[in-house]
């Protein structure tokens, strides 16, 4: 046996002649001896070295130093760089046949007739299949399925599916588009948002006696809390803007694919890079009308999702018909444009955005007006609606919340859930707002924030239950290390810094497609036998974002073992219970969560293993890197694998089964649901940029982005997701958009003209982690992946404004876009050279020193709610008087929550409100 | 997105190109010649007008000859950009031609002949048809032009090469080969208005070298080109200018030109002379970047606004013209 080097790390460790004292050579990864315990990684509350300003949590006990905080390379990495990680289309199963998907070329139209005949005729095609093959529908919400697998009575967009081919070979099968013969009547289209809002002839869904008027309205929302009707007496200042974002789509580098294959017994594999295995399963087994234990979902690799690849998709249904008609596995392979019209990109939205202060520099109000763009289906568009309201309630303590939304239908590619989910227009239409708040008040913009924030663990004004809130570090960390005191309003004339902020949903508190007290929300397997490896089996679906990493690294830490002796089975559903997903920045939190608590039970077999073979007392074990020993005489103990044989004697493998499930919260009003979350994310950025006056050019050079993500389980997983947050963010603020031509047909569905920021536009990224630690979150840990995007948008708004005094309300800030708002500044300020223009200067007036001495006192309150576990329940509305212990609207009638609008108010709605004015079927008496 | 099958030859030499070109005509074939193929490739990928044989240039070796006054047809871009023999605001050009990957493929003989582009016409099949076709690829249905309707006349798809302004402003030579010998002419005579036609190539010709004159290196100058993002991107507007001082604060010479506005590159004779005839200095070189930004007629086809790209013309010429002022008050 060799003896590398390895002996120091015997000394003082008991032996017995002729035994080997540890792991065998193989079955402990790497290093065949346990590494001493590194104290650096043990938590203060356990005796180590691991500072917790932020105080203990509940997991510290279980943590073994292993790997939890260390920058850890992903456990799939390597099959990436090697090229061997198999994505959709690297699938080839023998026989295959290739898929192509006949595509409507009109905007609106009712399918006529399809005439085939002749394709079919053609040598090398072998089955095609309609509409009529499968007139099932589904959708990833099941109170709005309104999809079809192909057209079956309809086409509701350019490129929405009319039929599809499988045969022998790719250059067959386009042959065969060409003569399949379709015969429509086309129908008037409608491609403005506004007109979706009126009544149709047509309306391009019909959803019976729930249709609301004959109108394109999907969903609407009316929100109502706090004191409203005390908005205008006691603002002092007031905010107005209305914004208008361009859709803009996830890109994801690998275009959506997929095969299908029936096995001789009868069930079907579909091979699929998906977010959300379980809904396409649900799916299939919907539109194929067979059980769901006939079907296996294996997920492969995934090149990028960002909530693209989130829906149960037509195409997958497509693949399955065709595999089930000819006997044969078939195989779809999308081409980039059919990216475009599958979507669910950015919902392309009119916000009108209110926001008013008092005299005390407090956020009395917020009003928001939303209509977005659903294109021609549902999608997640039902919770999208609630989400651009609801998502900006905090970090906030607001006076009043007055949200109207509107989702309707139009003939274009549906819109759908991306990457920070109906938060991130609002958002930024409510932090530039902030940005000018402050001007018109004349203070600084962070400290108007900074005094204006809900403390840890309080209640949001709609409900929410906020635990850790780590968003004033954010801030003062950004502010420092920006240098923002020498260059906020400093700067010259096209030099500008700006601020953002952002919030979002650790995990979506109910799950889509069952009662939360029903059935968990996420489930973890572990198998471990002789051998010593671990088996986890997981739902969760690893996108890229690293969740196979984080469930490797929460039972590796618990069980103290290095990151080679877990393997991960997270691929079939044959295999993985059941998992919602990678949606909603769920699968940190609730999955690892899942897989500690399946951890916990093998740990307490190996301790009592431990014990029985030592005789030590049970409750002085602790787990080190492969070996379990007495804390106080670390001398006594035994390796990991003797403890896991001797836990073996009478059952064998050691199986353990673990769960989570969010706890009860939240409200009951209509809609409460949405936007709940057992924990949420923070994270303040600041953005420097310069700003051509001449061209309206605008470069990103730096940022300082500070996000709070409870706990970085994998810093180097955390520091990406910023990164690649702000490049994805930088790309829709400043040139990505879905551009639509006068015709209504999408003008740029390819990578050259949709235009993702290259590696030049990228800035420097200065990515600043906080660690709030999360009393829930596993380790303590929140979301990183959706919530940092949010700030970079308002952030590089802001800094616009700060170099050039030029408030945009349209995305993307392309240059042309900029020129015309520089060209009406010139005007307005009678200046004829754009290098003349005055840049914005800030002199402090006397709400700055109130601002600033609020902020004092409530960064002591934060302290000490943080540490207090005995703290009094804090409801939003204490900071304007109201008693904090209670839910205003239970003492206070002018806080009454309302959700739906007053007759008074649909005499003059807004844009999204007016959706209220009809009335729905069923409401009217309509059949 | 599927290679549509097409028969590829490949010659060795120019007389072997032009008798494949002769033969394939003769017998009433289609062909295009192919360079680098970053520019056709991707075309015939979107089946834009598809030909059944492809000759390629890549093995013709005399092509590739590079010195200070002779550029061959298939010298690539990033060659171009290293070489210590081309004049710098050449080498500016072709720096910011796509990417580093396109111009170690892509040549200055397919730059120069670059496709003429147009959203309505960079699209693939489906797309296209989807918008009944256009005049520029119609598929035998006569379509009409989609960027200005009810007019079949005249393709306004833009041409958006960079290399070409540099070229025409410092007084380069184009020389091309076919079935009936060869011919020069000045670069700027080259270009013919009409995104369809192009250029006055005829079926079996093609280009097989650049000429600059022997004072080439006498001349300096500046390019800028107006794009979103600073790689990948054509030019949405581009603009060369070059000069020659003498010492005075006044040019001797001064030439500009323009891409990425209309279906072909323009040099801007008319507008430089009056800004010479009535010198001011800066003042001057305002006039002018006005009076070329008037000539100018962009249309409604690629990313930007023509509004936009006509205003950003102002400002790229007086950028390029910059360096005139440069020593003197």
């Amino acid at each position: 046996m060799a003896k590398d080097g390895n002996e120091d790390e015997m000394v003082g460790y008991r032996q017995q002649p002729g035994k080997l004292p540890f792991a065998k050579p193989g079955s402990g990864g790497k290093n065949q001896f346990s590494r001493p315990t590194d104290q650096e990684m043990i938590p203060e509350s356990q005796g180590g070295n691991l500072a917790q300003p932020w105080g203990s949590h509940r997991h510290d006990k279980l943590v073994s130093g292993q790997i939890i905080g260390k920058t850890t390379a992903l456990v799939d990495g390597k099959w990436k760089v090697t090229g061997q990680a198999q994505y959709g289309d690297d699938i080839r199963l023998p026989g295959e046949l290739i898929g192509r998907i006949i595509r409507s070329p009109h905007h609106y139209a009712r399918v006529l007739s399809i005439d085939f005949s002749k394709a079919l005729e053609l040598p090398g095609v072998v089955a095609i299949a309609t509409g009529a093959d499968a007139e099932n529908k589904f959708g990833v919400l099941p109170v709005t399925k309104d999809e079809h697998a192909m057209a079956v009575e309809k086409v509701r967009h350019v490129g929405d599916l009319v039929a599809c081919v499988a045969a022998e070979d790719e250059a067959t099968a386009r042959e065969a588009e060409r003569l399949i013969e379709v015969e429509y009547e086309i129908l008037d289209s409608i491609h403005d948002m506004r007109d979706g809002l009126q009544d149709s002839e047509n309306p391009i869904h019909d959803r019976g006696k729930y249709h609301i008027g004959d109108a394109n309205v999907q969903k609407r929302v009316f929100q109502e809390f706090g004191d409203v009707d005390g908005i205008e007496e006691n603002a002092i200042a007031s905010h107005k803007q209305n914004w208008l974002f361009a859709g803009v789509n996830h890109a994801a580098t690998e275009p959506h694919a997929v095969v299908a294959n029936w096995d001789p017994s009868g069930r079907l594999t579909l091979y699929t890079p998906q977010q959300v295995p379980h809904y396409v399963h649900r799916a299939l087994a919907d539109v194929l009308e067979i059980p769901m234990h006939q079907i296996n979902v294996y997920r492969t690799f995934v090149g990028g999702g960002f909530g693209g690849k989130s829906d149960p998709f037509p195409h997958e249904m497509c693949s399955a018909i065709l595999a089930r008609k000819s006997g044969r596995p078939v195989r779809i392979t999308f081409d980039r444009e059919e990216v475009y019209w599958i979507n669910r990109g950015r919902h392309p939205s009119r916000i009108e955005m209110n926001l008013h202060a008092d005299d005390q520099g407090r956020i009395c109000g917020i009003e928001t007006d939303a209509l977005i763009d659903g294109g021609g289906f549902a999608s997640f568009g039902h919770v999208t609606t609630y989400y651009n309201g609801v998502l900006h309630t905090a970090p906030y303590e607001i006076g009043a919340f007055h949200y109207t939304g509107a989702r309707v239908w139009t003939n274009k590619p549906a819109s759908g859930a991306m990457r920070g989910h109906g938060a991130v227009n609002s958002r930024c239409a409510v932090e530039t707002g902030l940005d000018d708040l402050a001007e018109q008040l004349s203070v600084d913009p962070i400290d108007l924030r900074l005094a204006n924030l809900l403390p840890p663990h309080s209640a949001t004004i709609t409900g929410f239950r906020v635990t850790s809130i780590g968003m004033r570090e954010c801030l003062e960390r950004v502010k420092q290390e920006s240098g923002w005191d020498e260059k906020f309003r400093k700067m010259p004339l096209g030099k500008g810094i700006g601020i953002g902020c952002g919030f979002f949903i650790s995990g979506s508190g109910l799950p889509i497609h069952w009662d939360p007290n029903k059935f968990p929300h996420a489930t973890v397997h572990l198998k471990i036998d002789m051998d010593g490896g671990v088996t986890v089996h997981t739902g969760a679906a690893d996108i890229g974002q690293g969740s196979d990493t984080v469930v490797a690294q929460s039972v590796a830490e618990v069980l103290g073992l290095p990151l080679d002796l877990i393997r991960i089975r997270s691929r079939e559903s044959d295999t993985s219970p059941v998992d919602l997903g990678s949606y909603s920045s769920r699968v940190t939190f609730m999955n690892a969560n899942a897989a500690i608590s399946a951890a916990m039970q093998i740990r307490d077999e190996l301790l009592d293993a431990t014990a029985e073979i030592t005789g030590a007392e049970r409750e002085k074990l602790v787990i080190g890197d492969r070996r379990i020993f007495a804390k106080n005489d670390p001398a006594v103990g035994v390796s990991y694998l003797e403890a896991l044989h001797k836990a073996q004697e009478d059952r064998g493998a050691l199986v353990a089964s673990g769960a989570y499930r969010t706890p009860p919260m939240g409200r009951t009003h209509k809609g409460a649901a949405a936007g709940l979350a057992p924990a949420y994310s923070f994270s303040a950025y600041v953005a420097e940029v310069s700003v051509d006056v001449e061209t309206g050019q605008t470069k990103v050079d730096k940022v300082w982005a500070a996000h709070d993500c409870g706990k970085a389980l994998n810093p180097l997983a955390v520091k990406g997701q910023i990164i690649g947050s702000c490049h994805m963010g930088m790309g829709q603020v400043l040139s990505e958009e879905m551009k639509y031509g006068r015709s209504g047909h999408l003008m740029n569905p390819d990578l050259l003209d949709y235009k993702i920021p290259s590696v030049h536009e990228m800035p420097e990224v200065f990515p600043i982690i906080v660690e709030s630690n999360d009393p829930e979150g596993p380790f303590g840990a929140k979301e990183a992946g959706e919530g940092p995007l949010l700030p970079i948008l308002p952030a590089v708004c802001n800094a616009v404004y700060d170099a050039i005094g030029v408030r945009t309300a349209e995305l993307p800030i392309t240059p042309d876009r900029l020129l015309r708002l520089i060209e009406r500044k010139c005007k307005a300020e009678g200046v004829g050279d754009p290098l003349e223009l005055p840049s914005p200067r800030l002199e402090h007036s006397e709400l700055q020193a109130v601002l600033s001495k609020r902020a004092t006192e409530h960064a002591k309150r934060d302290l000490d709610r943080r540490h207090n576990e005995n703290r009094e329940p804090y409801h939003n509305g204490a900071l304007f008087g109201l008693d904090p212990t209670t839910p205003p609207d239970e003492v206070d009638e002018k806080w009454a929550v309302n959700v739906i609008p007053s007759q008074e108010y649909l005499a003059d709605p807004r844009l999204a409100g007016s959706a209220w004015k009809h009335t729905e079927r069923r409401h009217r008496g309509d059949d | 997105m599927r290679m549509p099958p097409f028969q590829l030859h490949t010659p060795t030499s120019l007389e072997e190109a032009i008798l494949i070109a002769g033969e394939l005509a003769s017998n009433e074939q289609e062909f295009d010649w192919v360079a680098g193929g970053t520019d056709l490739l991707p075309n015939y990928k979107w089946h834009l007008n598809v030909k059944a044989n492809v000759i390629s240039l890549a093995k013709i070796s005399e092509f590739t000859e590079l010195n200070e006054t002779h550029i061959g047809a298939m010298v690539r871009l990033q060659d171009l950009v290293e070489s210590s023999a081309t004049h710098p605001v050449l080498a500016k050009a072709a720096d910011t031609v796509a990417s580093i990957m396109v111009r170690r493929s892509g040549t200055v003989g397919g730059n120069i002949c670059l496709d003429t582009r147009c959203y309505w016409f960079n699209q693939t099949e489906q797309w296209r048809e989807s918008i009944d076709w256009c005049h520029k690829c119609d598929c035998g249905t006569e379509a009409d032009c989609r960027v200005i309707p009810n007019q079949n006349t005249l393709c306004v798809a833009t041409y958006q090469a960079d290399l070409a302004p540099v070229l025409m402003c410092l007084g380069a030579t184009i020389h091309l080969a076919g079935p009936n010998g060869a011919r020069s002419m000045a670069l700027s005579e080259f270009f013919q208005l009409d995104g369809m036609t192009r250029n006055v190539l005829q079926t079996g010709e093609l280009v097989t070298h650049l000429t600059l004159p022997e004072d080439v290196a006498e001349w300096q100058g500046d390019y800028q080109k107006l794009r979103q993002r600073e790689s990948w991107d054509f030019p949405e507007a581009g603009v060369a200018a070059v000069w020659k001082k003498n010492g005075s604060a006044k040019p001797s010479q001064l030439r500009v030109a323009t891409t990425g506005l209309e279906s072909i590159p323009m040099l801007h004779t008319k507008q430089v002379d009056e800004c010479l005839d009535g010198w001011s200095g800066a003042e001057s070189i305002n006039e002018l970047a006005e009076s070329i930004r008037k000539a100018v007629k962009p249309v409604q086809n690629t990313w930007f606004s023509p509004s936009y790209r006509r205003k950003m013309v102002k400002v790229l010429t007086r950028r390029a013209c910059a360096g005139l002022m440069e020593g003197s008050s």
